[in-house]
């Protein structure tokens, strides 16, 4: 979705080259850009006016006329609780597991970068097959949470905690929070890693001859100094939170018990696809689209100024 | 303020098999301002980090004013370091850089912007206080660097060296600026370098380390006058002193069957014998000299030459003529003897 390239930009605001080249036939650079040009007209401009018009539609009820009704999908929408609610949802949801997969892989990358900066070099190599395996294990999630077969519901139930992310909507939500999360966690670690690695051995050095223990050096030298990593990993992550966990949830969850995991994109599918309320469906999907254009909004924004230091 | 001893202080890196510093000692007095220097590799950095406790010390005891330190944490050694990247915090201000280790150490606001004022006064950084570091030049870097050392009045500073950052001009401005500030704080120091002039320069006494061991301390005339090996001999001076492969027999040096200098007293038999470019009188009349090359510097000329197959400098004034064949003339008393196996000054 939004993750475009795989390095954004260095975590030191080293400055980057611009390299310009100057055609001479005047037609060249669009033949060259075309085929980009033509993918993207298809495949997201076409389907997202489509979208846009869908919204101003609304068919009855046996799909046999449509008639256009304005700004009225939205109204209504605005007005439903059921969306408010799922728009809440959405909100704990990114938060949690934003926050839990960022939080976890810090502390992984923390701990990872202090081991290869004590031990010697081929620790490095060691690891990088832990960094990537948590996301082939997030399959793993579901077989431990199985209410019947379960290995973490039974130990659960042993301690006395009864869990069921079928009838329970913490349960569910619980789940899908640590099940996307984990999927989360490979791709921070290794950002957050790379960020650590970039920092200078001699400020931490510097700090200490300063005064500053463990805790207080990483707080304010350590963190400040990743922090374009850091919210550059926020807003990647508050999309896949939003938008790709969609299949997690329809194979964990399918959105409830009740309405509990629906969030917005999720809503999207039901209401479209299982509701066939086309009209809704689609100003939700414009809804969306507005948030994603804002965030990749402040995520250039901000990588356009990013030498904050 | 505070000395520093070091008693058979030795490091062994872990992983690998030869120890990067094998036993020194050495007594810094309160005050004093002492250079180490050596090649590449020789350990400097590796003494100097030991002493400021960023690394562990393998074996002996290293002893900051009255305190042994080896199990100390480099904040509760009361040491300053200036690093060889500055290692400014990006993200601060120069101002929160001074402060942020008064700060760590709970100061008083008031004494800590006293200070600030009074650092920045010394090394006229007042102007950019606010500034982050990125926005500052080099040698602005540097003084924020040495601000950072010299607000929070430690026992002694460390360097590591400081100025090999910066372009040959500023360079040598900072080593006057050192030297300055040193007269006026006369705060202990230990300076690395691997620039035998920096090191001639601003040392009250001079450490040569050579492979993990010192080779030679004293103050740098000392050293300069009498190295006590053909390595200190070899290393202090630019251009460095001749040293030839040679034989002493009834009080001449004998080089090649010619004899070079009489009338010594050095015992007869193989010796490696040393002379400075300066020491060597070239005269225009034909000789043992023959010339290969010139180079101006200006005030003075280095004589790039041979005598028989041993390579010579010297280095003369303006006034000496110059021709492809020339007289060299070898003042006994500027020869300098060493053992020709050990290399130890005879
Ligand atoms: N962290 C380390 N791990 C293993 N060996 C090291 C480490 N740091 C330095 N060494 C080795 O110890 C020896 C001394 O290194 P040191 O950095 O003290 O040299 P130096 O005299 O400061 O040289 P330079 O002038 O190049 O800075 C070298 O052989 C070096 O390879
Ligand atoms: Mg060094």
């Amino acid at each position: 979705m939004l993750r475009a390239g795989l390095f954004p930009f260095p975590p030191f605001g080293f400055p980057m080259q611009t390299k310009r080249t100057t055609f001479r036939s005047y037609w060249l650079p669009y033949l060259l850009i075309a085929p980009q040009l033509a993918i993207t007209l298809i495949f997201f401009i076409w389907p997202a006016g489509q979208a846009v018009w869908q919204s101003f539609l609304q068919e009855d009820a046996f799909g046999l006329s449509t008639k256009f009704v304005g700004l009225r999908n939205y109204v209504k929408l605005l007005n439903s609780p059921e969306y408010l609610a799922s728009f809440e949802t959405t909100v704990i949801f990114t938060v949690c597991t934003a926050g839990l997969s960022l939080g976890l892989a810090l502390l992984f990358a923390v701990a990872v970068d202090r081991m290869i900066r004590t031990a010697s070099a081929y620790t490095t190599f060691i690891l990088w097959p832990y960094a990537v395996a948590p996301a082939i294990a997030g399959v793993l999630w579901w077989f431990m949470f199985n209410p019947s077969v379960g290995v973490l519901t039974y130990a659960l139930q042993t301690m006395g905690y009864d869990w069921n992310h079928r009838l329970s909507g913490t349960d569910a939500m619980i789940l899908v929070v640590l099940a996307s999360s984990w999927k989360q966690i490979s791709y921070n670690f290794l950002f957050f890693l790379a960020g650590l690695q970039s920092i200078p051995q001699s400020l931490r050095e510097a700090a200490a001859i300063d005064g500053a223990g463990p805790v207080k050096r990483f707080f304010t030298v350590v963190f400040p100094l990743l922090s374009p990593t850091t919210f550059f990993l926020l807003v990647v992550n508050i999309n896949y939170t939003m938008f790709d966990t969609f299949s997690t949830i329809d194979a964990s969850t399918a959105g409830g018990p009740g309405q509990s995991t629906t969030i917005l994109v999720y809503k999207v599918y039901e209401d479209g696809y299982k509701g066939l309320d086309l009209g809704s469906s689609a100003a939700q999907s414009v809804i969306l689209m507005g948030i994603v254009m804002v965030l990749t909004f402040i995520q250039f924004r901000y990588i356009e100024r990013r030498v904050q230091y | 303020m505070a000395g520093i001893k070091l008693s058979a202080v030795k490091k062994t890196y872990p992983g690998s098999s030869e120890p990067a510093v094998k036993g020194v000692d050495l007594d810094i007095q309160d005050g004093e301002f002492v250079v180490l220097v050596g090649p590449s590799g020789c350990g400097k950095s590796t003494l100097l980090r030991m002493i400021a406790g960023l690394e562990t010390i393998s074996a002996g005891e290293i002893v900051i004013g009255d305190k042994v330190v080896n199990t100390m944490e480099p904040a509760e050694r009361d040491i300053a370091m200036v690093f060889q990247n500055y290692a400014l915090y990006p993200h601060m201000s120069v101002r929160q850089n001074l402060s942020y280790g008064l700060k760590n150490r709970k100061m008083a606001r008031s004494e800590i912007d006293r200070r600030i004022e009074e650092t920045a006064a010394i090394l006229q950084i007042g102007d950019y206080l606010e500034r982050k570091p990125r926005a500052l030049s080099g040698g602005q870097r540097q003084r924020v660097a040495m601000g950072r050392a010299i607000v929070r009045d430690p026992a002694a500073f460390l360097f590591d060296e400081p100025l090999s950052n910066l372009d040959a001009k500023l360079r040598l401005h900072m080593r006057g600026e050192i030297k300055h500030l040193h007269n006026r704080l006369r705060t202990t120091s230990v300076y690395v370098t691997h620039d035998q002039l920096e090191a001639m320069t601003l040392a009250d006494r001079l450490v040569v380390l050579n492979n993990g061991l010192i080779e030679q301390v004293g103050r740098p005339l000392d050293l300069y006058q009498k190295p006590a090996s053909t390595f200190v001999a070899g290393f202090l001076g630019a251009p460095a002193m001749n040293l030839m492969e040679a034989e002493v027999a009834e009080g001449a040096l004998m080089l090649g069957g010619a004899a070079l200098a009489g009338g010594l007293q050095a015992r007869p038999g193989r010796v490696t014998a040393g002379i400075r470019p300066e020491a060597i009188r070239l005269r225009a009349e034909p000789g043992n000299f023959r010339l290969d090359y010139v180079e101006e510097l200006g005030g003075t000329r280095i004589v790039h030459g041979h005598i028989g197959a041993q390579r010579m400098i010297a280095q003369t004034d303006l006034a000496t003529e110059l021709s492809d064949e020339m007289t060299a003339e070898l003042p006994g008393a500027e020869l300098h003897f060493f053992h020709a196996e050990t290399g130890q000054r005879l």
